[in-house]
This record gives structure tokens, C-alpha cells and sequence, in this order.
């Protein structure tokens, strides 16, 4: 076996410029790859951390409060009693949010906006600060009682800045019209389509808004340690809640604010509690995620198709050059398997050499794309939540693209192998 | 329309509206101005909630009501629109509708509450949704309660301010507080009350806050006889909304050829607004 992987590094570094051109059409197959690999992953973690920051949690405990079966209030009642069943440690949460939430319309002296009225408190809202990038103003400020956070986009359309005063128009959820005068005390960088519609103030003007009780709440976002169990935890939550004796929708795999219609339809007035997920949230964005990974597939199978064709001619043209040569080792004495072995060898050595060195491009390439902090389009922004491109390259990817690649490159060798393996040694030695 | 009736405002006393809300009603109302009235003498609180009752019962029908309406709504910074619609009302049942006829993005839609419900019809998708009964209809100014029958004596307590001038009326001004468990739009309203025809000639609505949000003018009224009341039915011809807190934003409803017949019987129905929709 040795001896026939000496062999085989023997014959790449005889043939070179074949060694080459093989070699370096599997790492740069392997480069584009790993890299929209990276650009998949970066996208997915960099939404997920926006996301999971400004507009859900990993699971959200929220619900629909309806005083008539026409209303539709975003609300939880007695949210302190929804609490006491998130201290299960099986749960495996890290730790929760409790947001205020509404529809309703920003106006200013000159401008109005509809959008998704957020109340924060920004004491207990650790990641915001992570997440935010503060082009003007003070974060801290969002503690007054009056204060609200303006993206930059929506600063620009009600043509405010921060000390600028705004007013805050919704109904209460008992249908009565309420306003709260508000003042600009942070604008931040816009972060995608959550930027377009989100409004962010202090919880305490959304309670006086909403004329909430200190028990009544929008949502309860909580974060987990472990997000992929989210499915599995929002399951258990329902069952929990339904027996506790609360009323629980089924889940519909839609953002709250797509249910103000369909829950306004049902004939039901008081509470139901609604459990979701940052997937039901953030449905956009699984969209976006779901057509970036069925493009990433078709490129890198059209790719792998192309270097498999590639390889199997390249070995072909190989093995032919090499006719007179397996013919005198098959006269040496060399068995079949053994030819066969070489020539297995010799590909596999190439690939998994090309695929290692297109991880390492490609980990060069991410890390220098990164460095560069390159814009992205105004439509990219909406879906990427953030104004630079971000990749991300994960050791698991990486093994992945040498296996997979390193491992189809060398089955696409076997065919060819094992005909120059199978010829007669008189016949083999005689080619021209 | 008796004389008093077809008084007008004149723009210096309406302290609480913008330039144009002042410029537009009194080029309304300029024309055919009557004499001026003197302020009235202020009334107790007896006569306050009389008053307020007698407001509910002028405009009230006991039976059928069908108004051609035309809304006309500006907003800051979009084109104007007009709508055309019929309102269609069966007071005793509280039930009510209206079916846009125009412009021909808007045609066939429409509203009906029927049971305390209110359903928003959109031959676009073919589909009844659930709205409340507050919401604005269809985007403008207006509320359902523009158009319905006057329930100020059952939803809310009047008080008295002051009896005063409103340009060349003579005005009983009166502040209104929804009453405790009664659910309405706008819990606070300040009226302005023509003394000699008992017409509300000014309506401003509050926001929970405290906050003025809405400044009305109902400037012109008439008087419809009515079969089944067996007596006068006052509608507002004119009403002028104000946006407050989006300055600019205004919604004027013009309410034309007002019948008082029975309507048909099964008229109040999501088929039959269907089947017009078609």
C-alpha cells in the first residue's frame, strides 16, 4: 500500500502540468464551494442574530387579546402566570425578553409612517446594544420613559433627528384612538427589511399607548441555548400552556402581524396564546435562505457534474499515455487490483491535496472579503440585514467540501482504472 | 331647510384649525350668510342633557335611510381621492352599510354591520373580513359613526363650558366624556352647538391622551320628513374632517338625495352586497 502511494505521488510530480491542471480545476471547485458556502452561512447567521435581536426570539410566547370577536390586539394578559412555566430546565432557556407590541403610526411635522410599534426595555435588552450600530444619539436613552430609536431610512422619510419630537397613533386595544408624543433619541444603521417596518421605544410609552396593565404584555421572546430545538420547545410550550387550561392557536407559520386579519375573522373573544418560532417570525427570511440554498445546490451539482466529466476525461487521456507503461508492470508481475489500486490512488492523492488547498483559498478569500467590509445593494440589505457583505466559513463545511469533492473525484476515477487494469500486458505494450 | 338652518360659519372663529381648514369654510360658508346671532344664555344641567338627547333624536330614523355619499379625502404629500358610495341604514335594527360605486379601483367594495359586527367586502379577492367598528372608512378621516345614527346620549356624559359665538352663530359649547365601560373612538369630544337649530356646527374628538386628533365641521344640514318617525330627520349635507395630528390630511363628505323609504327587506346582507358587486 505504501509502496503504491509512493507510486502514485511519483507519477503526479512525473506529470506535472497534467498534475496541475486537474489538481487546480478541483480547488477551484472546491473554492467556489466553500465560499457560497460561507456567503450561505454568514447570511443565515448574521439574519439570525439580527433577527433574534430586533423582532423575535428563538420561540416567542405571544398571543391575540380580542374584547370583540372583530378586534385583534397582539397581547398576553397575566403574562407573570406564562413565566412560571419557562423555568423547566429541559427547556434549555437562556434567558427572556418581555416586548411590548402593535401596529400603529409614527407621524411627524412633516411625514407619516405605519409600521410595527416594539416596546423594549433596554435595561434587560443585552444583544441590542450588540447588534445596533448608532449612527446618532445615545442607546442608553432609550430608558426615558418618551424615548424612541429611529433606522436612519425611516429618520430620513418623517425627516427628523434626535432631540425631534414625534407622535405615536394607535387604538388601544379596547378600540379607543391614544396617542403618546415621543422624542427621537437614537438613529441607527438600517438592518433590512426589520429597519423598514420596526419602530423601537421605551416600554413604558408603549404601555401608555396601549393603556396595558403592568401584567399585560406583547410577547415573551425567549432565547435558547441551543436555537435548532427551537421547533421542539414552541411543540412543548403549546401542550404545556393547553394543559395549564389556556386556550393555544395552532400554529400557522406566519409573523403576528399576518394573523391580525385571519384572527380578527374568528369568532372567539378573550385570549388565546400563540407560540412561534424565529422561523414563523422571520418568514422572509426563510424564503430568502430556502432560494439561496436550492441556487447553491443547482451551481455546486452543475459544478461537481463539470469536474467529474472533467476528471474522467483527464484519466482517460492518462491512462492512454500511459498504456505501454501499465503494460510492463502488468509483465513485471503487477496484478490487476493493483494497477487498479495505483491508478485510485494517484486521483485520490490529487483530490484530497486540490480540495484541501481550495478550502484554504477559499478561507484566504472569505477572510480578505471580509476585511474589505464590501456594500451590498439596497435590495441585498432588506434580505442580509446589514449594509456589508458577511461570510462565514465553518470547519464543518470545510471537511464536507474535501469529502464530498475529494470522495466523487475519486470514484469518477474507478471506471477508467479499471480498463487500463483489465488490458492484456502483450497488447498494452504493443500500443502506440 | 329653514333659514336658521342654512346659516353659515364665517372663518374668524375657528381658533383650533389650520389656515386652510379656516380658508375652506368660510368660502363655504360665506355665500348666503345669514344675520349674526347673539351668544345664548347657558343652559343647566337639565337642559345640557336635553340638548344632547335632543341632538341623538333629530337625527335619528325609526325607519329606513339610503344616502348617495361622496367622500373626498386629501392626504399629505398623495393624490386626492373621491369616492362615491350609497349608505344604506336600518336604524332600528342598528344595521348599516355602504357600497362604493366609484372610483373603479374601489367599486363594489363595501361595509356592513350587521349584529355589532362590521364586515369589509373586497370584490378583489372575494372575501368578507372582520373589521372593528372604529376602523376609518376606507382609509380617509371618516369612522363609521360619521355616518350612523347619533348615540352622543348614550356614550357619553355631557358638561356644559360656555355658551359663546362661533363666527355669526350663536353656540352652546359642550364637553362630552365617554361614559365609564362604553367603548367608542374617541373618549373625549368637544361640540359646538348651533343654539337656534340645535345642529352640531363643530366636533372636536380627543384621543385618550388628551390629545386633539380630529376638528369637524358640519356646516350645512337639511331636514328629510319622514314616514315612519312621522316627523323631521336632520342630516348633516357637509362634513369637513381635519386631521390634527397629520396636518393636511382632511376628508370632506358631501351626503346627497336622501330617501327615507323602506328599503328592500333582505337588503342588509353579504349576498345582496355581493350580488351588487358583481
Amino acid at each position: 500500500m505504501r509502496t503504491l502511494l509512493l507510486v502514485a505521488i511519483r507519477n503526479l510530480f512525473a506529470s506535472r502540468r497534467r498534475s496541475l491542471l486537474l489538481g487546480g480545476a478541483i480547488a477551484v471547485v472546491t473554492l467556489l464551494l466553500a465560499t457560497l458556502s460561507a456567503v450561505s452561512n454568514g447570511m443565515q447567521t448574521n439574519m439570525l442574530k439580527v433577527a433574534t435581536t430586533l423582532s423575535t426570539g428563538h420561540v416567542n410566547v405571544a398571543g391575540f387579546y380580542k374584547l370583540t370577536s372583530g378586534d385583534s390586539t397582539p397581547m398576553v394578559n397575566n403574562y407573570s402566570k406564562l413565566l412560571e412555566k419557562l423555568n423547566d430546565p429541559s427547556l434549555g432557556i437562556d434567558h427572556y425578553v418581555v416586548r411590548g407590541r402593535g401596529w400603529g403610526k409614527m407621524i411627524s411635522d412633516v411625514a407619516s409612517q405605519q409600521g410595527v410599534l416594539v416596546g423594549v426595555d433596554i435595561e434587560k435588552e443585552h444583544r441590542f446594544r450588540e447588534v445596533v450600530q448608532v449612527l446618532e444619539g445615545n442607546l442608553e436613552d432609550l430608558k426615558k420613559r418618551d424615548a424612541v430609536m429611529l433606522f436612519k431610512k425611516q429618520a430620513d422619510r418623517l425627516e427628523v433627528k434626535v432631540g425631534d419630537p414625534l407622535t405615536l397613533s394607535s387604538p388601544t386595544f379596547r378600540g379607543v384612538n391614544n396617542t403618546v408624543d415621543v422624542t427621537v433619541v437614537a438613529i441607527v444603521k438600517d438592518m433590512g427589511m426589520t429597519s423598514a417596518w420596526s419602530f423601537f421605544f421605551n416600554d413604558q410609552a408603549h404601555r401608555r399607548l396601549y393603556q396595558m396593565g403592568d401584567d399585560m404584555a406583547g410577547a415573551i421572546h425567549l432565547f435558547l441555548k441551543d436555537p435548532k430545538r427551537a421547533d421542539e420547545v414552541a411543540a412543548t410550550l403549546r401542550k404545556t400552556y393547553q394543559a395549564d387550561g389556556h386556550r393555544v392557536m395552532e400554529p400557522a407559520g406566519l409573523p403576528f402581524w399576518q394573523k391580525f386579519q385571519s384572527v380578527a375573522r374568528e369568532d372567539w373573544t378573550g385570549q388565546k396564546i400563540d407560540v412561534t418560532t424565529w422561523t414563523d417570525e422571520m418568514l422572509f427570511m426563510r424564503y430568502t435562505l430556502q432560494t439561496f440554498g436550492i441556487v447553491t445546490m443547482i451551481f455546486i451539482t452543475v459544478l461537481l457534474g463539470m469536474i467529474i466529466l472533467g476528471v474522467v476525461n483527464t484519466l482517460y487521456i492518462a491512462i492512454r499515455e500511459r498504456t505501454r507503461e501499465i503494460g510492463t508492470l502488468r509483465a513485471i508481475g503487477m496484478a490487476r487490483r493493483w494497477v487498479l489500486g495505483m491508478f485510485v490512488i494517484e486521483t485520490a492523492t490529487l483530490a484530497f491535496a486540490a480540495t484541501t488547498a481550495g478550502c484554504l483559498m477559499a478561507a484566504a478569500l472569505v477572510a480578505g472579503l471580509n476585511a474589505m467590509k464590501i456594500e451590498v445593494g439596497e435590495a441585498f440589505q432588506m434580505f442580509l440585514m446589514s449594509d456589508t457583505l458577511k461570510l462565514e466559513m465553518d470547519v464543518t463545511t470545510a471537511v464536507v467540501s474535501i469529502v464530498v469533492i475529494g470522495t466523487v473525484t475519486t470514484i469518477a476515477s474507478l471506471l477508467p482504472s479499471w480498463r487500463a487494469a483489465r488490458k492484456p500486458p502483450v497488447t498494452a505494450i504493443q500500443h502506440v | 331647510m329653514t333659514a336658521k338652518s342654512r346659516r353659515k360659519l364665517t372663518t374668524s372663529a375657528a381658533p383650533m384649525v389650520g389656515a386652510l381648514a379656516v380658508t375652506l369654510v368660510g368660502a363655504l360658508l360665506l355665500p348666503g350668510a345669514a344675520s349674526a346671532a347673539d351668544a345664548p344664555k347657558p343652559l343647566d344641567p337639565a337642559g345640557v342633557k336635553a340638548l344632547v338627547q335632543q341632538i341623538d333624536d333629530r337625527q335619528r330614523n325609526s325607519g329606513d335611510y339610503k344616502s348617495l355619499v361622496y367622500i373626498e379625502r386629501k392626504e399629505r404629500g398623495k393624490n386626492t381621492v373621491v369616492y362615491e358610495a350609497v349608505m344604506y341604514r336600518r336604524d332600528k335594527d342598528d344595521r348599516f352599510m355602504i357600497l362604493f360605486l366609484k372610483p373603479k379601483s374601489e367599486r363594489g367594495k363595501g361595509y356592513l354591520r350587521v349584529d355589532k359586527n362590521l364586515w369589509m367586502y373586497d370584490p378583489t379577492v372575494g372575501r368578507w373580513e372582520r373589521r372593528t367598528e372604529r376602523e376609518r372608512i376606507g382609509g380617509t378621516d371618516s369612522r363609521r359613526n360619521d355616518f350612523d345614527e347619533s348615540n352622543l346620549a348614550t356614550e357619553y356624559s355631557a358638561k356644559y363650558v360656555k355658551a359663546g359665538k362661533l363666527g355669526r352663530f350663536g353656540v352652546h359649547q359642550l364637553d362630552l366624556k365617554a361614559l365609564p365601560k362604553v367603548d367608542v373612538a374617541f373618549p373625549r369630544l368637544k361640540l359646538w352647538v348651533d343654539a337656534a337649530s340645535n345642529n352640531i356646527l363643530k366636533r372636536q374628538d380627543f384621543a385618550a391622551s388628551g390629545r386633539l386628533m380630529r376638528t369637524t365641521y358640519m356646516p350645512k344640514w337639511r331636514h328629510v320628513f319622514s314616514a315612519s318617525k312621522k316627523s323631521s330627520v336632520w342630516v348633516p349635507r357637509e362634513i369637513r374632517i381635519f386631521d390634527e395630528i397629520e396636518k393636511g390630511n382632511s376628508t370632506v363628505v358631501l351626503i346627497k338625495q336622501t330617501d327615507l323609504r323602506p328599503l328592500q327587506r333582505n337588503i342588509f346582507s353579504k349576498a345582496w352586497l355581493e350580488s351588487k358587486s358583481r
